[in-house]
């Protein structure tokens, strides 16, 4: 069974039609809702999605550890961490999923550096990502050209291993240390991602340094 | 007469601290290391409390100029430590109340 995990948090006008592609790629599509205050909800459930919902807005780390929770209870063979805001194109599954069964690799990473299909925002490209690899290289993960990529497919020994602590944003950079400390095998492959609003700026980047540090001590 | 009223309401309000401390120790509120934590705490203020000098000779043994230069490092040091424990304490309770939810999420759709 391939399942895909789409955390969403007030997506209520695009999280619909991202449901509705999905379903032609996938078996199942899980909805996790964070404690959305719109229609999410009733978007998801209309065009076919199973939904599970938070009763406290945890963050998005929090909302694909749920997904991967019920995605454990089901058995799933393969998972896919998709986003509800419609940034990723549906037409990407299939190739991933098929590079991932290649090269018998146990989680694929999207990422948007490997073709020219994206159009990164000058800062993000040229200050936030850089800076992004740069705290990954502190903290020791696996070496990732995009290091900030909802885009990832698990297979069944990658969902069992990985179990995602961070609840909010820092969740990116805990999965690829996970990847590393129980020596997954991974890939890259490339994906495109469509910019509907400008996602983290430096603000976000100094909370999850700041939750990884913190992370470290709770362990 | 003034200072010795204040050293023995102090002294007072200490020994309701200690007393406070061993009886949440007693309802298994506090741990161990907590729990001496604080009735070390408590003692050591009493006892510069009665005793300033005794913060003045600490100083000289570990080169510090005054005694009250040593008890202002020693509080900042407690004052740091005490945050960080409790930002500890706080993101513990996040994760317990993300696995309250998370559990809640998942039984409801069973």
């Amino acid at each position: 069974m391939f399942i895909a995990i789409v955390p969403a948090y007030n997506e209520e006008k695009r999280v619909g039609g991202v449901v509705k592609n999905l379903l032609s790629h996938v078996d199942k599509v899980v909805v996790v809702d964070d404690k959305s205050l719109d229609n999410t909800i009733f978007e998801a459930e209309k065009n076919g999605a199973f939904v599970l919902k938070h009763n406290i807005n945890l963050g998005q780390g929090a909302a694909l550890e749920t997904g991967h929770e019920y995605a454990r209870k089901f058995e799933a063979d393969y998972v896919l961490h998709f986003d509800g805001d419609g940034q990723f194109v549906v037409d990407d599954i299939v190739p991933a999923l098929n590079r991932l069964k290649e090269t018998n690799s146990d989680i694929l990473f999207g990422s948007r550096f490997l073709d020219d299909r994206t159009n990164l925002p000058f800062l993000k490209k040229y200050f936030i990502l850089p800076i992004g690899r740069f705290v990954n290289k502190i903290f020791g993960v696996v070496p990732l050209k995009d290091s900030q990529n909802g885009f990832r497919i698990l297979n069944k020994k990658a969902l069992e291993k990985i179990v995602i602590t961070q609840n909010r944003m820092a969740h990116a950079t805990e999965i690829m240390g996970l990847t590393k400390e129980h020596n997954l095998k991974f890939v890259e492959f490339p994906v495109q991602v469509i910019y509907h609003e400008y996602g983290q700026g430096m603000s976000g980047g100094f909370k999850i340094v700041r939750d990884l540090i913190w992370g470290k001590f709770l362990k | 007469m003034l200072l010795l009223l204040f050293k023995i309401i102090f002294a007072l309000f200490s020994l309701s601290a200690i007393l406070t401390v061993w009886q949440k120790k007693q309802k298994t509120l506090l741990g161990n290391k907590a729990t001496f934590f604080w009735i070390v705490f408590w003692l050591a203020l009493t006892l510069v409390v009665f005793w300033p000098n005794s913060t003045q000779i600490l100083a000289d043994y570990i080169g510090i100029g005054r005694g009250v230069d040593l008890v202002i490092y020693v509080s900042i040091a407690c004052i740091f430590y005490l945050i960080f424990k409790m930002n500890l304490k706080i993101e513990g309770l996040k994760r317990d109340l993300t696995d309250v939810v998370r559990t809640e999420s998942l039984e409801s759709k069973k």
